[in-house]
């Protein structure tokens, strides 16, 4: 796969997001791509709530979010590009609380590429990049390259008629 | 009169007690989480819902949601068999994913591995179809607070 441009990374996570129906419930959305690193959005709603008594957000609902957010990290990757990766394993830090009434926001990295498996890194936060609530790690297996034509349908000139 | 779930949870865990447990957890009741008991042991089901697909392709639940699944049991497991029941914080999860969960009901149980003053460890194995082939197991630590 070559190395997508910026505005195709944009077009591939937008279209991903789309097609993934719990990822489109809860509009998860992108929210910056920087370079090789990747941030996405998961808006507040009340059901997201783990506790009631404090209106803290579920430690599953960030869980959700960050493995929506490290999967996908793939495609900002310029040296893995688009590809079906099942995950193998994450692992989640609870640093904090996720307070109520906030969106989250998560970022991921990939940052190690073998032959077969994809290393990647993030964290969740809310008010501040600088103050995680959650950190996250994880390996997802290299599997097979995206068809393109998924994700960029109208632009493709090999889609069949 | 309604009961906040601090004072449900100082109820016997039947399986009407989780029942009501899970309704009072947002998060839980939009997965659709419920509980049976069998044999002395509780078992978590996650329905299987078209809302809940990681994966269209396949389709395959998403691989997120079966860990919020299993988190969410971990913590009312411990719940249960807590001598003073309360909320626990969770501080960390780690997840292995074995294979995915397909379009159908998801089941999980726990085990506390190991339950300190503080801190306690809990694992949990979740499957679809044979429990000794599990599509995800996972690890937690909660803090129990208000235990200093």
């Amino acid at each position: 796969m070559r190395r997508l441009s910026h505005s195709e990374k944009v077009r591939a996570i937008e279209a991903i997001s789309e097609q993934i129906p719990h990822a489109r419930l809860l509009g998860i959305c992108l929210e910056r791509i920087d370079g090789e690193e990747l941030t996405m959005k998961m808006p507040y709603r009340d059901e997201l709530v783990g506790n009631p008594q404090t209106g803290a957000i579920h430690g599953g609902a960030l869980t959700v979010l960050l493995d929506q957010t490290l999967g996908i990290a793939s495609v900002c990757c310029d040296q893995v590009g688009p590809m079906l990766t099942p995950t193998l394993d994450l692992r989640i830090d609870h640093l904090g609380v996720a307070p109520a009434g906030r969106d989250i926001f998560a970022v991921g990295r990939v940052y190690r590429v073998t032959r077969r498996i994809v290393f990647v890194e993030g964290f969740a936060y809310c008010e501040s990049r600088e103050r995680s609530i959650a950190r996250a790690t994880g390996s997802w297996v290299l599997m097979s390259e995206v068809d393109s034509r998924t994700l960029f349908p109208a632009h493709s000139p090999e889609t069949p008629v | 009169m309604t009961l906040s779930l601090e004072e449900l949870l100082q109820r016997n865990p039947d399986a009407e007690t989780l029942k009501l447990w899970l309704k009072k957890v947002p998060y839980a009741s939009f997965l659709g989480i419920e509980a049976e008991v069998r044999g002395g042991d509780i078992l978590f089901i996650l329905p299987d819902d078209e809302r809940l697909i990681g994966n269209p392709g396949l389709p395959a639940i998403h691989g997120g949601v079966v860990g919020a699944f299993m988190e969410q049991a971990a913590a009312f497991h411990l719940i249960a068999r807590m001598n003073r029941p309360v909320l626990p914080k969770i501080i960390d999860f780690s997840l292995d994913y074995l294979r995915p969960a397909r379009l159908r009901p998801t089941y999980a149980q726990c085990v506390v591995t190991r339950q300190g003053r503080q801190i306690a460890n809990v694992s949990v194995s979740a499957w679809q179809v044979h429990s000794d082939e599990p599509n995800a197991i996972a690890r937690a630590h909660f803090l129990i607070p208000g235990t200093d």
